[in-house]
């Protein structure tokens, strides 16, 4: 199993997680954030924003559903500008339910 | 080492906490978040009886996320499950909603302070 974690532009969290569940990913967690990137942030006008307002979207997956999963994400956080941002995979081990305590999905 | 990232009823926080510190693992992160799982947010959650169709007919009805708390905690490999163990204990209601547990791997913790590498560094 694999947990992406998506740092998305806030204002179109919504809309990723509509696709993501028109697409039958229907769990998810967000999480609010603030951080920055390689631009070190963004300058409007004379005023230095050092870290900038970001959304982490989080899902845990079966491995073969990720790559269905990467491009929704990737064609609805695209907008060509700087800060559309990143998503991570990293490994999960195992997963379980607190209600019935069964390992599994 | 592992992390345990629990997504859990932000009124169970504080029972877990007890609990977890009584075992001797206090350390945590907590965060806030919003999100949902199979039951599709807190629609169908609720304990009436719905007229036929009108699920159907009003699709994003409902709660869209629901509220969470979010906690990590990293613990060396042999004391998994006995945190796990404890987490269902205490969680546990039998309700939709109660949570999830992710287990991740961690490659190395370091500790500021005094540059302890791994389980020195959680301990």
């Amino acid at each position: 199993m694999k947990m992406l974690k998506a740092i998305v532009r806030p204002e179109i969290t919504d809309t990723i997680a509509d696709a993501l569940a028109e697409a039958g990913f229907y769990s998810m967690t967000k999480i609010n954030a603030f951080g920055r990137g390689k631009q070190n942030g963004i300058m409007v006008g004379s005023v230095h924003y050092d870290e900038l307002p970001k959304t982490i979207i989080m899902l845990v997956l079966e491995d073969e559903a990720v790559d269905k999963a990467l491009k929704i994400i990737k064609y609805k956080a695209y907008t060509g500008n700087f800060g559309d941002g990143k998503i991570f995979i990293t490994p999960v081990d195992r997963v379980m339910t607190v209600r019935t305590g069964e390992t599994g999905l | 080492m592992k992390e345990i990232i629990i997504v859990i009823r932000p009124k169970k926080v504080n029972a877990t906490k007890e609990v977890l510190t009584a075992l001797g693992f206090p350390s945590m992160t907590a965060i806030p978040v919003l999100g949902r799982g199979k039951q599709k947010g807190i629609a169908g959650e609720v304990n009436i009886e719905y007229r036929p169709g009108i699920l159907e007919e009003n699709k994003s009805g409902g709660m869209k996320y629901v509220p969470k708390r979010y906690l990590s905690i990293v613990v060396s490999d042999e004391n998994v499950e006995a945190v796990i163990e404890a987490i269902i204990k205490v969680n546990q209601t039998g309700q939709f909603g109660d949570g999830k547990i992710f287990i991740c791997p961690v490659e190395d913790a370091i500790r500021i302070r005094t540059d302890e590498q791994g389980n020195e560094a959680i301990s």
